[in-house]
């Protein structure tokens, strides 16, 4: 459903990715790992359309979304769990979840979405009224990847979810990308901690230095060499 | 009781600025736009209302029929004049200090230097007063109070209870990822640019209605509007009402007190000890 095909990006006169290319199937997990500003996530935010790439194309299910602004990447299939969560603190629970359904599609599912987020993550229901920025760091990422969700994407980035959280709730993060997978969401995830992303993913690629060095199925890359020389630490 | 009405009168004025600050505030903290042509469009706004009510022979306050939407449509281009050339907070304090000047020159190219006051059977307003008890209270700063009441609630409102207010908060605090859920920055940064230009159209229409007019009141604004910016909080809009009153009545009680000289020292020490202590504003808003 995606295929990214020879993308250059740049932060300013700094060159952070080269080449790139990428596909994500149907229903499919797919991993990119790497060592730390090996270009991961300037390669999720560019096909949000958060970076603008100088170089290559995005295609989303035949449709060429290169240039399309960033707010309307939403409307095409894509949502985004950034890194570091990245909520808006001053407002609700609620609120927050509502805004990520704020395009005229997700708008029309907003009450099935949220009852699917709530049966996802049940505390979030419990705390609607409590103001993002005052969850626990495993709080805020649920409610992160439930915001992602309310956009009712065919597509969710997910951008080092495990990032700064505790082991048991890292495992819980896992399990639901699993069931996002299960209900026909295909998912990009980014993550350090390749090892556990590398075991939900059935497909990954290995980024070094801004550029795809190895791809393959994810028993392949967890079995490899580079891979266990470059982020594995093995 | 002098101080009781110098306060109280003070604050009416405050209310005054902070109708001024309103829209600078707005668009300082959910834009990153820091707007002196704000001030230029109250300047123009108030001319305009004098050239209106004197040719035309309608109460003051009728004109911003007028005054309104052409300050809106200004407020929008300018912003869209931002947004076309992607100016950073810096530089757009930078260029609409430029527009601020050339407005002023504009300004007194066409209505000359002198003092500009409305004729008193247009605007039977600036010789009414209200009594409350022994106290007196003139209808010009009841006028400009009543307005700002209305504004700051109305924009608090918005902000708080509309969906379209949620999705602007939700941009001030992060717009890379409100744009990646959909939130189209350039149309809601449009509309709130103008919602600011029309507030700058309803204050610009209090200065001819409450004394005269000469094209150098920008710069008189410009520091107490800082301040009320400031001391508010930086994008708070009941955080300004607050502020623009309490800057209002500590000036009032300092005049009478000492000197009216002092206010200004008294009140930019309070924003540079709010800066150092409370640099989000006086009156915190939730979460922030």
């Amino acid at each position: 459903m995606l295929q990214v095909t020879d993308l250059d990006v740049f932060h300013g006169d700094a060159q952070a990715l080269w080449g790139a290319s990428v596909t994500v199937g149907n229903g499919e997990v797919v991993a990119i790992v790497g060592s730390n500003g090996a270009g991961k996530s300037t390669l999720v935010n560019a096909i949000m359309g958060i970076l603008r790439p100088r170089r290559g194309r995005i295609v989303l299910d035949d449709q060429d979304v290169t240039a399309i602004p960033g707010h309307r990447m939403c409307r095409a299939g894509v949502a985004i769990v950034p890194e570091g969560r990245r909520l808006f603190p001053a407002m609700s629970v609620e609120d927050n979840l509502d805004l990520g359904a704020f395009n005229r599609l997700a708008r029309a599912r907003y009450d099935e979405s949220l009852q699917w987020v709530h049966t996802l993550f049940p505390r979030l229901a419990d705390r609607r009224s409590q103001l993002a920025g005052s969850l626990s760091g495993g709080e805020q990422q649920m409610l992160a990847i439930g915001r992602g969700l309310m956009a009712r994407p065919r597509l969710l980035l997910m951008d080092e979810p495990s990032l700064g959280l505790a082991p048991v709730v890292v495992d819980e993060v896992f399990d639901v990308i699993e069931t996002v997978r299960d209900e026909g969401v295909s998912v990009l995830l980014v993550e350090q901690n390749a090892q556990m992303a590398l075991d939900v993913s059935s497909r990954a690629y290995l980024l070094a230095e801004g550029r795809v060095v190895m791809e393959g199925t994810a028993k392949e890359l967890a079995k490899s060499r580079e891979v266990r020389d470059a982020v594995l630490g093995l | 009781m002098i101080e009781l009405q110098a306060a109280v009168s003070g604050a009416l004025n405050g209310s005054l600025f902070a109708l001024m600050a309103l829209g600078l505030s707005l668009a300082w903290g959910f834009l990153k736009v820091i707007n002196l042509a704000h001030f230029a469009m109250i300047l123009t706004a108030g001319y305009l209302t004098f050239e209106l009510a004197t040719s035309t022979g309608l109460s003051p306050i009728a004109t911003i029929v007028a005054t309104v939407p052409l300050m809106f449509v200004v407020g929008a281009l300018i912003q869209l004049g931002y947004e076309r050339f992607g100016v950073s907070e810096l530089n757009s304090l930078l260029i609409s200090y430029g527009l601020l000047i050339i407005t002023v020159q504009v300004v007194t190219n066409i209505w000359t230097a002198d003092f500009q006051r409305l004729p008193t059977e247009i605007n039977p307003y600036a010789s009414e007063s209200v009594a409350v008890g022994s106290l007196r209270f003139p209808m010009p700063t009841l006028l400009a109070a009543g307005f700002a009441v209305i504004l700051v609630v109305t924009s608090a409102l918005v902000l708080e209870r509309t969906y379209a207010g949620r999705a602007l908060q939700a941009f001030g605090q992060d717009r890379e990822i409100a744009s990646a859920f959909g939130i189209d920055h350039r149309l809601l940064g449009v509309l709130l640019a103008g919602a600011a230009g029309a507030s700058a159209a309803i204050a610009g229409m209090l200065f001819p209605i409450g004394g005269t007019l000469t094209p150098d009141l920008p710069f008189e604004w410009i520091g107490q509007v800082f301040a009320i910016v400031i001391l508010g909080g930086i994008g708070n809009v009941t955080g300004t009402l607050y502020a623009g009153l309490l800057v209002g009545a500590i000036s009032g009680l300092v005049a009478v007190i000492w000197t009216p000289s002092t206010s200004p020292f008294v009140v930019f020490s309070l924003v540079v000890l709010a800066l150092v202590f409370r640099p989000k504003g006086l009156f915190p808003q939730k979460g922030g």
